[in-house]
């Protein structure tokens, strides 16, 4: 399934993917902390939405990133 | 779900200890050992930059340097601030699981209590604007918060007796041309720290109990 940013708030449009706890192919469990998200305000962990292997990281550390854009494929299991 | 709240009321704390302190609770309240903890402190003065901010908000680099004024990178999200005696800072560290997950919905919390004890104390708060707590055209309060395994760390500074002095050598939270106000500036008069510390804390309790407690039986 396609991972995508959240609806953050109603004034922050846009957030900075500020860290992955996840490498690409690894697994993951649902709910398992994802990604670290900073927003003007925040920082917080996007949690996994689903168990599986995550296979593609779409937004980096550091990449800017939309609500309702890919930030991330996982493969579910 | 359990609405108790330990509060912890201290003195002048440099903010490395505090943050220490911050971990253990957030580390502890994750393994669901110790309930939600209100921190309420002042912080000796210095400098925080958030994970989004670099130094180039800081416009005038010697002043810190000549007040030996240290400039710390943190966790926290937001950009930069200033912390010194006389500032209230409310770090709460409550568990979200239990109650709202949702990061929007506790940065507006957090906004609203703060705006309800400046009120208690007689400040004229602006309905919500922009982010952080205003009075009139001036911001009083700034917000940058942390969660992690959705526990909440970091939180609110408020300015009530502290010198607004080095507020104009940076750009507070990272917005050019904006002014800072205090509550000793709001008021005429400085006000007794610790009956202030007690409003912020009263208040929250409340704010807690009446603004979860509404989001839980409203789900």
């Amino acid at each position: 399934m396609l991972l995508k940013l959240p609806e953050l708030s109603e004034n922050s449009q846009e957030a900075v993917i500020t860290a992955w706890h996840i490498k690409e192919t690894e697994r993951v469990q649902k709910n398992q902390d994802l990604l670290e998200i900073s927003t003007d305000k925040a920082t917080f962990d996007l949690e996994a939405p689903c168990s599986g292997v995550l296979a593609r990281i779409v937004k980096g550390e550091g990449d800017n990133a939309s609500p309702g854009e890919v930030i991330a494929e996982i493969r579910e299991s | 779900m359990d609405l108790r709240i330990n509060v912890l009321e201290l003195g002048v704390i440099k903010y490395l200890d505090a943050f220490k302190l911050q971990e253990e609770l957030l580390r502890r309240r994750i393994e669901g050992t110790i309930p939600d903890t209100l921190i309420v402190l002042e912080h000796e003065s210095v400098l925080t930059l958030g994970r989004l901010s670099s130094e180039e908000n800081i416009i005038d680099r010697r002043y810190f340097d000549e007040n030996r004024i240290d400039i710390l990178k943190t966790r926290r999200g937001g950009k930069i601030t200033y912390h010194a005696p006389g500032q209230i800072v409310l770090y709460p560290i409550i568990d979200l699981r239990d109650k709202k997950k949702d990061v929007s919905f506790y940065i507006d919390f957090l906004e609203r209590t703060v705006a309800r004890s400046l009120s208690a104390m007689g400040v004229e708060v602006d309905e919500k604007k922009r982010r952080g707590v205003w009075s009139g055209e001036k911001k009083i309060a700034f917000i940058g918060i942390g969660i992690n395994s959705w526990v909440s760390y970091h939180g609110v500074s408020v300015n009530v007796n502290n010198s607004l002095d080095a507020f104009r050598k940076i750009n507070p939270c990272g917005e050019e041309n904006i002014e800072v106000t205090s509550v000793k500036e709001c008021l005429g008069i400085e006000v007794d720290i610790k009956r202030a510390k007690h409003i912020f804390a009263k208040e929250f309790t409340r704010s807690l109990e009446e603004e979860y407690g509404y989001a839980l039986k409203a789900a």
